[in-house]
This record gives C-alpha cells, structure tokens and sequence, in this order.
C-alpha cells in the first residue's frame, strides 16, 4: 500500500514537469521582449542589452528553464507585466471567490447528479430514464455561457429572485454569498451534471446486474437501501473518478461564468490579462490550475483503496 | 365478447372462446432505403439533418442574410427584431440575423477544421504509440502533460501569444484536443494488436506498416469517427467562448462568440442580441452532439456500452 502511495505521488512528477516545460516555453516564445518593457522608451540598444544580461535573459533555454522551476517551487509565478505586482498575489487577492464558486457548483453538481444517475439506471429503458438522458445531452450541448444567460434573465431579470451578478464575500454573511452563487453554479454546473449523470448510470447499471444485488433484494433490502447504499457504493470507483476528471470542466468553465456573472475571481483576471497581454499573469494561472488539477486527481486515485476495499496495491 | 362476429356463435356459458392463435408468420415490416435507416438511427437523422440545415446556411449565408452583416449605420443601433431586422440590430447598428448567419460559417469551419486536424494528428501519434514501445511511454508522459492542462485554459494561454485570427484559433483548439483523441487510437490499436487476426498476419509473415495499413488502421475508423464527432462540438464551444472572453477570432469577424461578447454589455437591455447567437450554437452543437452518439451506438455498440 505504501509503495502503491510513493509510486502514485512519484508518477505525478513527469506530468507536472510537462506542465511546467509547456508553460515556461509559453513565456519563453512570448513575443515582446521584458527587458526593452523595463529599460522603457529612452532607451538606448545597448542599455537593453545591459538589462537583458542583469536579467540572465542571454542565457541558454534549458539553464532558465531549470531557474524558473525553482522559482516556482519557492511559491514565485513571476511578475505582472501591466500591474508589476507578483503574480502569486495577485491570484491570491482573486481566488476566493472562484474558490467559492467552484466548491458551491461541486456540492451542487454531485447532489443533483449521482441521484439523477441512480434513478435512470433503475427505470433504465423508461420514460424517466430517457427524460435524465436527454437532459444530459442538452447539458452537454448548451455552453456555459448561454445557460448562464438565459437563467440570470429568467430568475434575476424577469423574476427578480438572485441578483443578476457580482458578488459578495463570505465575510458578509452565509445568505448573501451564496445568493450571489446560485445562479453562476447551476450555470457552471450543467456540463459538470450531465457528465456525472452519464457515468453514474453506467456504472450502476453494472453494479445492478451483479449476483450480490439479487441476494440483497431476497433477503427483503428495500428499495432506497439496495440503490443508494448498496449498490452505489460499489459503484464509488469510476463515479469518483469522473467527478475528478470533471474539475477541468469546472476549471475552464469558471473562466467564462465569472465574465457572464461579473464575479472578481481568477477568470476575471485571466480575461483582464488576455486583453493587456499580460503573460506572466496567464502563464502563472495556467500552471497553478493544472497543478491544482493534477493534486486532486492524485488524491482521488488514493481514495480508490478507500472506496473499494477490494482494491489492493 | 359482444364484439364478435355474427358469424361465429357465442361459446355456451361456462367456456371460454380460444384465444386468437398467434400469427407466426407476420409479415417483418422491411425498412429499406433512407426511411429505413432514418427509422433505425433518430439521433443519426435528426442529427445529420440539422448539421446539414445549418452547413446549407453556411454556404448560402450571402443569399439568405438581408443585409451586410459589418455594415455600421450609426441611425439604427440597437433595434428591437422587427420585420426590417428580424433579429434587431447591435449598438452599432449592424444586422444581429445576417451576422448570425455568417457566424454559422465561422464555427463550423473551426469545428470541421479542428476535428479533421485533430483527428489526423491524433491518428499519427496515437499509431506510433501504439505499435512502438520506446516512443508509448514518452509520448503519453507528454500527453498525460498536456492533458491535465484544462482545454479551455490550454486554448487560451496559446492564444495570448498570437494575433487573434480564425486559422490561430483552430490551431489552439487542435493542440488543446489531440491529447484526447491520440488517448483513444492507442488504447484502440493497443487492444487490436491481441487480435488473432494480428497474429495470423504476423505469423503470415506480413510485414509491420503492411499489418497497420490493412489491419490496425481500417479498424480504428469507427472510433475515431465517433470521436471526431465530439471534437467538433467540444471546438465550437471552444471558439466561441474564446471569442467570448477576447480571446479567438479578431471582433471584426462575425462569429458567434463575437456577437455575444458585443452583446454582453448591453444584454440587461437588449437581451436578444445575445440569445440569437446563443440560440444558434446551442442548436448546432446539439446537432453535432446527437450525430455522434448515433454514430457511436450505429458503429460501435461496445464502446455504447462502455459510454
């Protein structure tokens, strides 16, 4: 089981490496060169020159390459090219209210869709079954952006029940926050249900036609007993694991829900830094989402043994 | 009971008439030709007929459009629709409808080229890594990379590099998908490769690009087609929401995430300069999406099974 652990933690470092050796070569190709930004419009050529060596800009690829990841591993992203501030404050300043948008649409997604999972799976063939179904292509099918347009008309325009956008900290107040969030989350969150919906269904209709399900029901398991406990439990593993694959979904889409929904959160900064072609900004987001990704996949392969005693490394 | 025929006396009391005997030999309703296959693929047809309605739109958006859909006319901003705008006009007085219609042909040319340049590339290094050993583990080291790069990100940190132009866009999605698609050639040709077929060839003496040529390639087709499907519909999400954030196409070309982003400060107001566009993608990647999962469950009913 140890092994298995330091393998799997071990197995996480090529992938980070192509991570950071993609990104860095991002900002290495980026076009505009820093030092000529620094030394500003009186420069002269060999002024620039000067910089460029202070800066170790005049070195080989792989030597900055192996800097920069040092850096990195420090907690340094660089600095902003438009604010001159780090790059890791100014993510800071912005991530909790992505945090807090991603987290609600999580809870949200799950709670809709492993139930919306279970039940198509046991009415599997009936009208219910194909309703969830059809659903989820729709969810599927409809961008972020356009479910995000048409709930923030009908709730917030026309019925005035959520505000249309912004947002509020968790500071002030439990309501106030999560009023803000609601309707960025179920927005956010559709691609991320159907998705959960799908695999859900799937994954318990294997579970449903095992021998142990029939045993479970002979020995007089209620219905909700043998769906929800029994059989969903055996069916954790590949739900789970979408679930963590999914986060990428949550991670791109909150780009966009935070434009629709005015939320100041780091897909607002990312947008804000596409337009100043601010680059150490996007890189730097770039990176600590990818890794973020890369951790929670991690964690969750770890839980397999959890979820699954049967599981063994 | 009393429905039945004159003819046939009723049973005396106490019997029951024999139920109808089963007619083993019912004619087998045959559905051939187009309605027969539309019968047997729904998703397929009313797919395939909505992508094709929307590529006649595409094709024919010159003739279709009512006016110049970049024509500026200050006098006529933001109109309500009405039968002279029938989708209304945006703050710069342009034509919201024959922009939609050229934004049709905005997105499935990005769709179409990233799903067939995706796929290609996909094909290639899927191939490789699954038929040479030493080049699997380093090419799906830099896949796994690449992929835990979330797409959307991936697209837009490649964007911030270039000037915003359609051919950069589909060259940003297409290296955002090819981990994905190189995922499944390598998984297909590595189960493939246990074929007895294989085998048969290789003890026939078949020599290696020969095997891939006639045996690995034809049979990676299905899936793959199925997958270019989605590529496609994942693409135009992607186009327009990097246009949305200002990040693909230039603003001068009349995509629909363009016309959204325009639309997006004034959509309190002028809603529909937004849900026209809105409406339009969401019907085209519907279509794509129901096209590929009947092509899934029509090519491949194994890989339905596994979803």
């Amino acid at each position: 089981m140890l092994t298995y652990v330091i393998r799997r933690v071990l197995a996480t470092i090529p992938v980070m490496a192509v991570v950071a050796l993609f990104v860095f070569s991002l900002l290495y190709i980026a076009p505009g060169d820093p030092a000529a930004v620094i030394a500003g419009d009186q420069a002269t050529p060999a002024d620039v020159e000067r910089i460029r060596q202070s800066l170790g800009l005049d070195r080989p690829f792989l030597i900055r390459f192996g800097e920069w990841c040092w850096q990195i591993l420090h907690g340094d992203l660089g600095t902003s090219i438009f604010t001159n501030l780090p790059v890791a404050n100014l993510i800071a300043q912005r991530i909790e209210p992505t945090l807090s948008l991603m987290a609600v649409t999580l809870v949200f997604a799950v709670c809709i869709a492993v139930p919306m999972g279970v039940v198509a799976a046991w009415k599997v063939g009936t009208w219910i079954d194909r309703a969830i179904m059809a659903f989820a292509v729709l969810g599927f099918s409809v961008p972020v952006f356009v479910v995000g347009y048409l709930l923030a008309y009908i709730f917030a325009l026309q019925l005035d029940w959520l505000p249309v956008q912004g947002y509020s900290p968790l500071s002030n107040g439990l309501w106030p926050w999560l009023k803000h969030l609601i309707l960025p989350a179920v927005a956010l969150g559709s691609v991320y249900i159907a998705l959960i919906a799908r695999i859900t269904r799937a994954a318990m209709l294997e579970v449903l036609q095992q021998d142990y399900m029939r045993t479970a029901r002979a020995k007089g398991m209620g219905q909700t007993d043998l769906l929800f406990v029994h059989a969903l439990k055996n069916a954790a593993v590949p739900i789970v694991t979408v679930i963590g694959i999914g986060i990428a979904l949550l991670i791109g889409g909150a780009v966009v829900t935070e434009t629709v929904f005015a939320i100041p959160g780091v897909g607002r900064l990312t947008v804000d830094a596409i337009l100043r072609r601010d680059y150490p900004v996007i890189q730097g987001i770039v990176l600590l989402f990818s890794f973020v990704y890369v951790l929670v996949n991690l964690v969750i392969d770890l839980l397999y043994t959890v979820l699954d005693p049967r599981i063994r490394y | 009971m009393t429905d039945l025929p004159v003819a046939i006396a009723s049973p005396p009391i106490g019997f029951a008439a024999a139920p109808e005997p089963p007619d083993l030999l019912a004619p087998v309703k045959l559905r051939r030709g187009l309605a027969g296959f539309a019968w047997r693929h729904p998703a397929i047809a009313i797919g395939g007929a909505l992508v094709l309605a929307m590529v006649f739109v595409a094709v024919f958006a010159p003739y279709l459009a009512t006016l110049d859909p970049t024509a500026i006319a200050p006098a006529r901003r933001t109109r309500e629709p009405s039968a002279a705008f029938w989708f209304g006009t945006d703050m710069l007085g342009r034509d919201v409808y024959s922009r939609v219609l050229y934004g049709t042909r905005v997105s499935l040319t990005v769709g179409f080229a990233v799903a067939i340049l995706a796929s290609l590339a996909g094909l290639a290094i899927g191939l490789v890594a699954g038929t040479i050993r030493w080049a699997d583990g380093i090419i799906m080291r830099v896949m796994d990379g690449l992929m835990s790069i979330p797409p959307i990100l991936l697209a837009v940190a490649l964007m911030a590099l270039t000037r915003g132009s359609v051919g950069n866009v589909v060259v940003a999605i297409t290296i955002a998908e090819i981990p994905r698609v190189s995922r499944l050639v390598r998984s297909v040709v590595l189960s493939l490769r246990e074929q007895p077929y294989v085998d048969a060839a290789v003890v026939a003496g078949t020599r290696t690009p020969m095997i891939i040529l006639r045996h690995i390639l034809p049979n990676t087709l299905a899936p793959m087609s199925v997958q270019a499907t989605y590529v496609f519909a994942s693409a135009m999400i992607i186009e327009a929401i990097l246009s949305f954030i200002g990040a693909g196409t230039p603003p001068n070309v009349p995509s629909w995430g363009n016309i959204m982003a325009e639309g997006r400060a004034l959509w309190q107001v002028k809603p529909y300069i937004v849900f026209f566009p809105a409406f339009f993608l969401s019907l085209t990647v519907l279509a794509v999406n129901l096209l590929g999962d009947g092509l899934r469950d029509a090519l491949d009913p194994r890989l339905a099974k596994r979803l």
